[in-house]
């Protein structure tokens, strides 16, 4: 019988520092001491070891296809992730999973997608918005509007220089800076400023819960329908797989149902997120 | 299978029992607990019930998932420590308790199996004990699906005679181990079938709390999320939190790492109980809290038991014992609520 609260070794390869500071923000690449077989979707979670810490779900934001690597990208808040940041490459942590539903995104083919975030909230849209950059053919028109407080904290500066041949960016952050050329306010406001269209479209949108609620109306006022809306919730999980009872929207489990969430859905259930 | 065991010869039953763990009632000072039992000589079953469940038996306050320790060559050795594998016997399980077994039971191996649990369960056999009166004034297992003497969750239920033990067989366990008392038990004869019957359907009209239209708990419940009634029910609450450390349901629990900070990648990571009624139970890194209040922590107790696992397993996650409403220091009475909840006008 498999134990799934057995964690597998893994053996980061590289730490990339994208953010500095009190709001800090690292990305983690890593491989399994041993071959494993952990296959996972767009948009779902591991939990990841900090032996001798604890344990913290993650979002995998590498992409399926890639498969040399899993990668996690952690904002520094509590004891694990602050152990997290304090690790170096070729130390050793464990992951077990990979948890949650996932984005739908066999249901998404064909269609355009408009992907909003805000701060680390692009970490849990990267695997996404890479799967649709590599698979260009099968959706549609492909949009990004990120945001965050400010120049620094925004993260994967260089990939997004990159991606910008590929598929539109719109960057924004929250205050006036001397050299930002881009939008300068809330993300919400920026989608308002950019009207992507709701045509044939699907909207995904991740950041901080404020950033989240008026990012749905903007939303809503061009006309995009709550079904056309997705977003991802976090709770405090400490299981993974609906038993230790703290991560549910009433009878829905995080963790096993969730992240992924249509607006659609979500307005119905409690606001215990 | 049925038999009938004279009260005299229980322990000379158990006696031949060796090769299990005997868990049974044991009185220490003015409190019953479940213990396991050193000295079969010493099984009574003359009791009301335990304070705390005999979940603790199968899912314990404390309990190593794994060891770890960080090996020369710069790896991680990850050592998984599995329950011991002696088979065990608990006497004397009421019937609400058996029934929240069978309900952690559903929780801990629907989906993906906790396997400590499982590895507990499959080799623990339930021998219950069928109630005469209620064990306690706030009893109410017959409004959440039991009876005093339902067989969920059992392998053999127990019902008291008297002078003897009348024992059906629920499960292939149950009539494995009623085989070991073979030469000691008899045939029923007519009269204890009666008599066993009898005590069976008097014991039901004795429970006192009875709860009304819990067919409709759910949709009543579902009205009344953003109301009052929580602030209002909540509002004693101490956050003590032992309506869920004696509740034989309760399930919930929290995950760390223990370590001697002299060799901190060498430790146990270890499972304890929690309890939603704590405030930091749900509140995230960031400090954001969901359930930040002692009314949406009350609220998600009552919504969880009678309405959230009702939609996704269709039954109650409640067995009625009532140890909740007799051992809340504030008088905080789930009953109370339930019975608020279905006539509350927003």
């Amino acid at each position: 019988m498999k134990n799934e609260y057995i964690p597998k070794p893994a053996r980061i390869i590289s730490v990339k520092e994208e953010v500095d500071g009190q709001r800090a923000i690292k990305t983690f690449r890593t491989q399994f001491l041993e071959p494993d077989g952990f296959s996972y979707r767009c948009g779902q979670c591991a939990m990841l070891s900090v032996f001798g810490k604890g344990e913290s779900m993650i979002s995998i934001s590498s992409a399926p296809h890639i498969t040399d690597y899993l990668q996690f990208s952690v904002l520094k808040t509590g004891r694990v992730t602050t152990a997290l940041h304090d690790l170096e490459k070729d130390d050793v942590i464990g992951i077990r999973g990979p948890y949650g539903n996932g984005f739908p995104v066999e249901d998404w083919k064909g269609k355009n997608l408009v992907f909003v975030g805000g701060g680390i909230g692009l970490a849990p849209l990267w695997s996404i918005v890479h799967t649709a950059i590599e698979n260009k053919d099968e959706y549609g028109d492909v949009m990004l509007i990120y945001g965050a407080r400010s120049s620094n904290d925004i993260v994967y500066k260089d990939e997004l220089d990159g991606l910008k041949k590929k598929m539109t960016i719109h960057l924004s952050v929250d205050n006036e800076e001397p050299d930002w050329k881009e939008f300068v306010g809330f993300v919400p406001q920026n989608v308002m400023d950019k009207k992507p269209s709701p045509e044939n479209a699907i909207a995904i949108t991740c950041g901080p819960p404020v950033m989240i609620k008026f990012t749905i109306q903007s939303l809503n006022e061009l006309g995009f329908n709550d079904d056309q809306i997705y977003t991802t919730v976090e709770n405090k999980m400490k299981c993974g797989i609906g038993k230790c009872g703290r991560c549910n929207i009433g009878e829905h489990y995080v963790c096993k149902h969730g992240p992924v969430y249509s607006w659609e859905k979500l307005k119905t259930m409690p606001q215990e997120y | 299978m049925e038999k009938v065991l004279l009260k005299k010869d229980l322990n000379s039953w158990a006696g031949k029992l060796g090769s299990y763990d005997i868990y049974a009632p044991f009185k220490s000072g003015d409190v019953w607990g479940y213990e396991l039992m050193e000295n079969q000589a010493e099984i009574t079953l003359d009791y009301p019930n335990t304070a705390i469940p005999p979940k603790k038996i199968l899912f314990p306050q404390r309990e190593v998932l794994f060891e770890f320790e960080a090996t020369q060559e710069g790896g991680m050795e990850i050592r998984e420590v599995l329950p011991d594998d002696t088979p065990k016997i608990i006497f004397g399980v009421r019937s609400c308790d058996a029934r929240g077994l069978a309900k952690l039971g559903k929780i801990s191996q629907g989906g993906i199996e906790d396997v400590y649990f499982t590895r507990r369960r499959n080799q623990t056999v339930i021998a219950g004990l069928a109630c005469h009166n209620p064990p306690s004034p706030y009893c109410f297992c017959t409004s959440v699906g039991g009876s005093p003497h339902s067989l969920e969750g059992m392998d053999i239920l127990m019902t008291d005679l008297g002078d003897a033990y009348y024992l059906e067989s629920v499960t292939e366990e149950g009539v494995k181990l009623m085989g070991s008392a073979e030469g000691i038990v008899t045939d029923p004869d007519d009269k204890q079938k009666a008599d066993k019957e009898k005590i069976h359907s008097d014991s039901e009209k004795k429970i006192l709390l009875d709860i009304s239209d819990m067919e409709k708990i759910n949709e009543a419940l579902s009205e009344i999320f953003d109301t009052g009634l929580w602030d209002r029910e909540s509002l004693s609450c101490l956050r003590c939190g032992i309506c869920t450390f004696s509740c034989p349901v309760c399930h919930c629990f929290d995950v760390n790492d223990e370590i001697i900070r002299t060799h901190p990648l060498k430790g146990k990571r270890v499972r304890t109980w929690d309890n939603c009624q704590f405030p930091d139970f749900t509140m995230h890194s960031s400090g954001h809290n969901p359930r930040s209040d002692k009314a949406s922590r009350l609220r998600q107790r009552v919504m969880h038991k009678f309405r959230y696992f009702n939609e996704n397993c269709e039954e109650f996650l409640c067995t009625g014992c009532g140890r909740c409403i007799e051992k809340c220091p504030v008088g905080i009475d789930i009953v109370e609520v339930l019975e608020k909840a279905k006539t509350y006008e927003k």
